[in-house]
């Protein structure tokens, strides 16, 4: 049901881009911080890690984001005005999708997953835009996507074997008697 | 799309106090849609206030900045009720689960229906009393085994909070999932725009006592059909609806609010106290 916003070819303007570029990466930015919060109240500290290095990155694009945005009027959108091709912006990561138990391995996956969507949507900008300075933006932006997802790849190839494994609960939830 | 910069950004309703629910549960998104519909609508923080009772979902006031009422279990309806009279400058959310508002609560549910006053009831219903380490709630199935309590399940038709919501005068009724907190935005956006008592059902998974219900964000499905201001028609719609059909509001009455007139009163606080002694 979650597939219901146009396409990315309604971003026409700089500042609508912008815009989107903005949202997509504070609330990146923001769900990682909630991701590594749940993972280190649940003592995962590994997992949780690998959401707070996500999250210092997103902070970064988002603080270069916001000098650029500056001196530019943004457009205000509501969240369900936005041009995503799913629910959220494609780089927040569902939280309905993680779990206590999940594993490194998983969380990266999770994380990829999520940066090659927020990729191949500035991308989609790039392709189907007209004016010249929201082509080469958006490619600027899908590039610097595509930097995370080279992060990704090679924590995933550091990953050793007891990574890819949930983590045991040595005292799961069980029903009350 | 307008061209304005809003003053509020959703994480200027949320506390600095970290959320403490399971990862995966569904009450992290409808904090997240909460705030952004606050956002949305502007509202200063010092002129909205959540009230809760007990459980899990009750403990949303903690993680939003704006005024809040942590309460006791199934009476966040007369507390807020209270508030809403008493401030009715205020915009008043109410906050729970199903066990809370259904079970403990099911009287005070029902008259604030009846009543009519002005506010928003967001239920998370994961048909599960979590924090009790699960039992079986109003709204669980009959034949639902996973409760040492109940092994052969409750053998007890689930209690249809829309319909009796809607039987007993809420004014705007709606049903989203909590897979998709953009729409569940939305409808918090139009359930407290509408005047009136606003019931926001949530399809909120409990990943750790019902980890079935992961499922549901497979299940639901966009209700095909706009809602409707005939309560006969929503009556017929919502007995014959399996509980899956989501992310539009479902009902809109015309009843008026319940605002009763009052008489200020220059009294201090003291004099106020002072008629209650014994």
């Amino acid at each position: 049901m979650n597939e219901t916003s146009p396409d990315s070819g309604a971003i026409r303007t700089l500042p609508e881009l912008l815009a989107h570029a903005l949202a997509m990466e504070s609330e990146a930015a923001e769900r990682y911080g909630e991701l590594a919060v749940q993972m280190e109240t649940h003592h995962k500290t590994a997992v949780a890690r690998i959401f707070r290095r996500l999250e210092s990155a997103e902070r970064k694009h988002l603080g270069e984001l916001e000098e650029m945005c500056k001196k530019v009027e943004l457009p205000h959108y509501a969240p369900w005005d936005f041009k995503w091709t799913g629910a959220e912006s494609p780089e927040a990561i569902d939280t309905g999708r993680v779990h206590y138990q999940l594993s490194v391995r998983e969380a990266i996956l999770l994380a990829f997953e999520h940066e090659r969507r927020a990729a191949e949507f500035y991308a989609g900008i790039a392709e189907s835009a007209e004016a010249a300075d929201v082509k080469q933006l958006a490619r600027e932006f899908a590039a610097e996507e595509q930097e995370h997802i080279g992060w990704l790849e090679a924590w995933l190839g550091e990953c050793g074997p007891g990574d890819a494994l949930a983590t045991e609960d040595p005292d799961p939830p069980l029903g009350q008697e | 799309m307008e061209a304005a910069a809003r003053k509020y950004k959703a994480k200027d309703y949320k506390s600095e106090l970290k959320p403490i629910w399971c990862p995966g549960c569904g009450d992290y998104t409808v904090l997240n849609a909460l705030t952004r519909a606050l956002a949305e609508l502007g509202l200063p923080p010092e002129q909205v206030a959540v009230v809760s009772g007990i459980g899990c979902s009750s403990r949303i006031p903690a993680y939003t900045s704006v005024y809040g009422f942590h309460g006791v279990h199934g009476r966040a309806l007369p507390v807020a009720t209270g508030l809403k009279l008493a401030r009715p400058d205020l915009t008043v959310i109410v906050t729970g689960g199903d066990g809370d508002g259904f079970s403990i609560g099911g009287n005070h549910f029902l008259h604030a229906c009846r009543r009519n006053v002005d506010m928003t009831y967001i239920v998370m219903d994961n048909q599960v009393y979590g924090m009790t380490k699960g039992q079986a709630s109003p709204t669980t199935a009959p034949d639902w085994e996973g409760s040492k309590l109940t092994p052969e399940g409750t053998g007890i038709n689930p209690f249809q909070p829309l319909v009796v919501g809607l039987a007993s005068g809420a004014n705007f009724i709606a049903r989203v999932s909590s897979s998709d907190p953009v729409n569940m935005a939305q409808i918090i956006v139009e359930a407290i725009r509408h005047p009136g008592f606003s019931l926001v059902q949530v399809l909120s998974p409990c990943v750790t006592f019902r980890p079935e219900q992961a499922e549901w964000r497979d299940i639901v499905r966009t209700a095909l059909v706009d809602y409707t201001d005939d309560a006969a028609r929503a009556a017929r719609r919502l007995m014959t609806d399996d509980g899956f059909n989501v992310g539009k509001v479902l009902y809109k009455g015309e009843r008026p609010p319940f605002r009763p007139e009052f008489e200020n009163t220059d009294g201090s606080i003291a004099e106020l106290e002072a008629k209650f002694s014994l």
